[in-house]
């Protein structure tokens, strides 16, 4: 399963909000990290976030049984390993 | 998660070099206004050849200082061409790493910063970026020895769980620079696991 997690900051919630629109991505809460966690790909659309780059780049907190095939200005793809 | 008690109270001061106190003075003194609190004419001393030298400092705020040396009759060693005065660098060294280090100085509000700006963009070292992280705004320039200056202010507090990131970050990094693959991958891997057995009951600890 395709584990993120994100840091729950004022800055970080739109990209979280945008993740969970995907009926196949579920988002819960480990303490102040959201967990957005699939059976296969997450993928996010930066520009529906409205996120700034300085954001963007640094809003991924850790990583389970996954990795980053792209996180460029277009989108961030999460992968299950 | 360090225990010791945490008894220090910021910065007393930090020291650099400067080849020019003429423009250091001018720019620090005159133009941000910082106030001259101390000074130290001394003559050379020691075994080296110990130039005489006069150590001057400016108030930064906070009580905070920020100190020079003016080393008489030392000229600055000429390497490089790029870097400060301190340390210079050949041409194909990143600029990433040529201004990682920096002094950044805090202000309150975004009226301070504007008005920091102003005495900049009115001297010969105007800002040369302004720019809004994701947190906090700065505007930097290069004092009169290349040093790169930031002011700074912030945009929303730190909240209490950026503490515990920033300290997850930090176990994270430690581990993964002593493993085989030092990779933004691993730190994020090993930062997971850390999530996963630290963050869950955080919230409760706090209360």
């Amino acid at each position: 399963m395709t584990q993120l997690f994100m840091l729950d900051v004022p800055e970080n919630t739109p990209i979280v909000a945008v993740a969970d629109q995907d009926p196949h991505v579920t988002v819960d809460k480990v303490g102040p990290y959201f967990r957005i966690a699939a059976d296969a790909s997450i993928v996010i659309d930066r520009r529906a976030t409205g996120c700034r780059h300085a954001v963007w780049y640094s809003s991924v907190a850790g990583l389970l049984r996954s990795r980053i095939t792209q996180w460029d200005k277009d989108a961030m793809r999460i992968e299950p390993t | 998660m360090s225990q010791l008690p945490h008894t220090v109270r910021g910065v007393d001061h930090v020291a650099f070099p400067t080849f020019d106190p003429a423009g250091t003075v001018a720019f620090y003194r005159d133009v941000l206004g910082f106030p001259v609190v101390h000074s130290i004419c001394a003559a050379g001393w020691g075994p080296e050849e110990h130039p005489d030298f006069i150590h001057f400092f400016f108030d930064i705020g906070n009580n905070d200082r920020l100190a020079f040396f003016y080393y008489f009759g030392y000229e600055p060693p000429q390497r490089g061409v790029k870097g400060d005065v301190y340390a210079r660098f050949e041409d194909d060294i990143p600029d990433f790493f040529v201004k990682s280090r920096h002094l950044a100085i805090h202000v309150d509000s975004d009226t301070d910063l504007l008005e920091y700006r102003r005495r900049l963009d009115n001297s010969q070292w105007p800002v040369e970026l302004q720019v809004q992280h994701e947190t906090i705004e700065s505007i930097y320039t290069h004092d009169p020895n290349g040093y790169f200056v930031e002011i700074t202010r912030a945009l929303r507090p730190v909240t209490p769980q950026e503490d515990l990131d920033a300290n997850l970050t930090a176990d994270a990094l430690v581990d993964v620079v002593k493993g085989p693959d030092v990779s933004m991958a691993a730190l994020l891997t090993r930062k997971a696991e850390l999530i996963v057995e630290r963050a869950a009951d955080w919230e409760p600890a706090q209360r």
